[in-house]
């Protein structure tokens, strides 16, 4: 890709983490270095599951078409790992819950962007002669759904440790947190089974984080000010 | 640090943007789907001949490519590299590709030549030398289409037909959704392949008798021509000719196994290599058993040489002679069984002896004969074409199909017959004209056809049969089977003074990368600003949605 396409998907990619940051107000609380630790757990997070997956899940030996069900549910759960490393950030931060929960869920996101995103477009910018594809804009999609998927991830987090969490609240917490994790694979099952196009499949994914979101939004709402 | 360089995009935000944009451009985005991702389509293609051949340069000189694809139809052509179709292929078109000194051209030939109408053919051979004939620095390939080569070419035809067209809304929706691409060879530019042997086999069946018996020497190039010499398979030139030349090689040899039909004639079978470049095997041969070895068959009693070339098809025969022969030579006994065979036994056969002198001022010589002509050695060439300069003989449409088996295997009875009439003197003897001296069950036509396919199963230009080539092996085991004292015969070009040059890089693979044009680029990038715009207002007023979200939930909770 062209240099200028390369800005172009990281403008796309980046800015809206950028604007996040600043308006959600963390700038106020100095709270970088803390986004910083959030990014260097996301990487010891994913380097054990990495360790994981390589240890205890053999390459399946399936064939060319068949979607491996079991296999990649059972791959998914491992990202509850991902949980718990939230979890951690979290509660060694002190403050108010939206504080940590966006603290956390920014780091998070940021690592995961350089790691997976950033990286790879520079590389391929810079060293190699890639013919143009949509899928570098899609991706640059992906990480601002992501974004907003992380936030809503970190709140259910953090709204599942509560002590005060009231008994009804207790299942569709849950549910959510569940939704959450296995939302990836949800996306694939969904992809394979309608054979989405790209642009479709991404729709479908904002329309999927959207919803998670917000019902995760009103359950925070309806905690924090329910006393 | 952090906080200056956030004011300063804090200023580039405030400003705001008209509505319409915002909701018209990410739709566009989604809706316009991308065309099923083939990022970059690798091809073989194979370039066109590069040679010098006593000194004088023909063909393409370079073979370097990294430039945009554009159709004949557009109207900048410089630097670019120019695709066209063989359907579409003309030479006017061709010379204003090279006029306007474009970066490459690409013909795409269609996968089965024989699906082409005949007189795209036509046309096709007979510009082909015309091509070669001008040396030109424009690298020219050749490429065989498939599916996606079609569809970049289809693609590439829109975008190059419509540049002159229309208004600015339908040129901008243009650039957004067209496609161009970046043709890339890998390889490194075309050098002279030094030490190139070019490999000729001889073997022979010794006549009974005595010593000092006259020698026949029967005579055949194997190596093919083309404008692209990855693509030169020479099935009727010269595969008809080698393949009959097996041919008379199997029954000869079955006939002079016995006692009772061995014949006084010595039987000198040539196969000769680097043909199409002016005979180069055969005169080399010449050289080394005339000047050079002190007792050679050549050197005694030659009765006379029989070159075969081009004898796949056709109802006519000609004998070319550069000298016509005197009565009471056995040249002159050949050309009379010829016709009498030709008349007695295969009516429908016109045969007639066509005479040219041997211009030496010439470029390349007409025939294989004059090589032995210019040494006095009494020869003539056989062939269904009339004339030397027939495109048939150098064409790359000269596949299988152009060879007519039932064709051959008749030529090849009819020479067999006129040669074994020579050989016993049957007509002195008496023999009727129409006297079979090869029954059916001789004749093996199966035989013929294997070798006829297995020769134009591969290319065999000069330049790519080397001396470890499956093809020089293979003929040389079959000469093997039939002959005694087969033995190969190698050509290099003089240091010094070369005779003929080769150069390689003649089959490359070729990238072609989907680019955009710089204007899509400066248009996402507003497209990708207007998107940002909204996402900086939705979450500057993200108040508002939590806002909305407590109302809803508040009166629920009081109900608690």
């Amino acid at each position: 890709m062209t240099l200028f396409h390369f800005g172009n998907c990281f403008a796309l990619a980046y800015f809206p983490y950028f604007i996040t940051y600043k308006c959600s107000g963390l700038s106020e609380y100095n709270a970088f270095w803390r986004c910083v630790q959030a990014g260097a757990t996301y990487l010891f997070v994913q380097l054990c599951k990495m360790l994981f997956l390589a240890t205890f899940f053999p390459t399946w030996e399936g064939g060319a078409g068949v979607y491996d069900f079991v296999g990649e549910f059972m791959k998914a759960t491992v990202d509850l790992a991902d949980l718990l490393g939230l979890h951690l950030v979290m509660s060694r931060n002190a403050g108010k819950g939206e504080y940590k929960i966006m603290v956390a869920a920014m780091g998070w996101a940021t690592a995961e962007l350089v790691m997976s995103r950033y990286i790879l477009f520079l590389y391929l910018s810079l060293f190699t002669f890639i013919s143009f594809d949509w899928k570098y804009i899609q991706m640059s999609f992906d990480s601002n759904i992501s974004l907003v998927h992380y936030i809503a991830m970190a709140a259910v987090v953090w709204m599942f440790t509560r002590y005060d969490l009231p008994k009804s609240f207790r299942l569709p917490v849950t549910v959510l947190l569940g939704l959450c994790v296995y939302k990836a694979f949800l996306m694939e099952l969904f992809v394979h089974v309608f054979l989405l196009g790209s642009w479709t499949a991404l729709l479908v994914k904002a329309v999927l984080t959207g919803s998670i979101s917000l019902c995760s939004l009103f359950l925070f709402v309806t905690l924090v000010h329910s006393n | 640090m952090f906080e200056e360089a956030s004011e300063v995009f804090d200023n580039m935000f405030k400003s705001s943007f008209p509505l319409t944009f915002i909701v018209f451009i990410p739709a566009v985005l989604i809706l316009v789907s991308p065309l099923p991702a083939e990022a970059a389509h690798e091809f073989t293609v194979y370039r066109m001949q590069q040679y010098d051949l006593q000194g004088q340069p023909y063909g393409t000189r370079n073979a370097i490519l990294n430039t945009e694809a554009r159709t004949v139809e557009a109207e900048v052509l410089s630097r670019r590299c120019v695709i066209m179709r063989l359907v579409d292929f003309s030479y006017e078109r061709y010379q204003k590709a090279l006029r306007q000194s474009a970066g490459a051209v690409v013909i795409i030939l269609p996968k089965n030549m024989s699906t082409m109408p005949q007189d795209i053919v036509q046309q096709f051979m007979e510009l082909e030398p015309e091509m070669l004939a001008t040396e030109t620095i424009v690298p020219v390939y050749f490429a065989l289409e498939d599916e996606e080569l079609l569809s970049i070419y289809t693609q590439t035809l829109t975008s190059s037909s419509s540049q002159g067209s229309s208004s600015a809304a339908e040129v901008l929706i243009h650039t957004a959704t067209a496609n161009g691409f970046q043709m890339v060879t890998s390889g490194a530019q075309s050098k002279a392949v030094s030490d190139w042997a070019i490999t000729s086999l001889e073997g022979r069946l010794a006549g009974t008798g005595g010593e000092d018996l006259p020698t026949i020497v029967l005579v055949a190039h194997y190596d093919s021509f083309g404008v692209a010499p990855w693509l030169s398979y020479g099935a009727d030139s010269n595969g008809s000719g080698v393949s009959m030349l097996l041919e008379l090689a199997r029954l000869f040899s079955r006939l002079y196994t016995y006692k009772r039909t061995h014949a006084g004639y010595n039987l000198l079978f040539f196969v000769s290599g680097g043909g199409k470049f002016n005979y180069q095997g055969t005169k080399r041969w010449l050289e080394d058993n005339l000047d050079h070895t002190d007792s050679s068959l050549l050197q005694d009693n030659v009765a006379f040489v029989l070159c075969l070339d081009t004898l796949g098809n056709g109802d006519s025969l000609h004998l070319h002679v550069s000298k016509p022969p005197k009565e009471g030579t056995a040249q002159y006994a050949l050309l009379k069984e010829l016709e009498t065979v030709a008349s007695s036994q295969y009516p429908e056969v016109k045969f007639s002896m066509v005479h040219k002198k041997i211009n030496l001022a010439d470029d390349t010589l007409a025939w294989e004969h004059e090589r032995f002509g210019i040494r006095r050695l009494p020869a003539f060439t056989l062939s269904h074409l009339n004339s030397h300069r027939e495109v048939q003989r150098s064409s790359i449409m000269d596949v299988r199909p152009h060879v007519d088996l039932r064709k051959l295997s008749r030529n090849t009875k009819l020479i067999a017959e006129s040669l074994a009439r020579v050989i016993y003197n049957l007509t002195e003897k008496g023999a009727p004209g129409d006297l079979q001296i090869f029954t059916e069950q001789m004749m093996q036509e199966e035989q013929l056809s294997s070798v006829v396919d297995w020769l134009t199963a591969q290319p065999r230009a000069a330049q790519l049969v080397d001396k470890d080539s499956s093809v020089v092996s293979t003929l040389e085991y079959h000469l093997g089977r039939y002959l005694k004292d087969v033995r190969r015969h190698y050509v290099k070009a003089d240091k010094r003074d070369p005779e003929f040059v080769f150069y390689d890089q003649l089959k490359q693979t070729m990238n072609a990368y989907r680019v955009k044009p710089a204007i899509f680029d400066l248009l996402l990038a507003f497209c990708i600003a207007a998107y940002l715009g909204v996402i900086y207002l939705a979450i500057q007023h993200f108040v508002v949605l939590y806002s909305v979200v407590r109302r809803i939930t508040t009166p629920k909770t009081k109900q608690h």
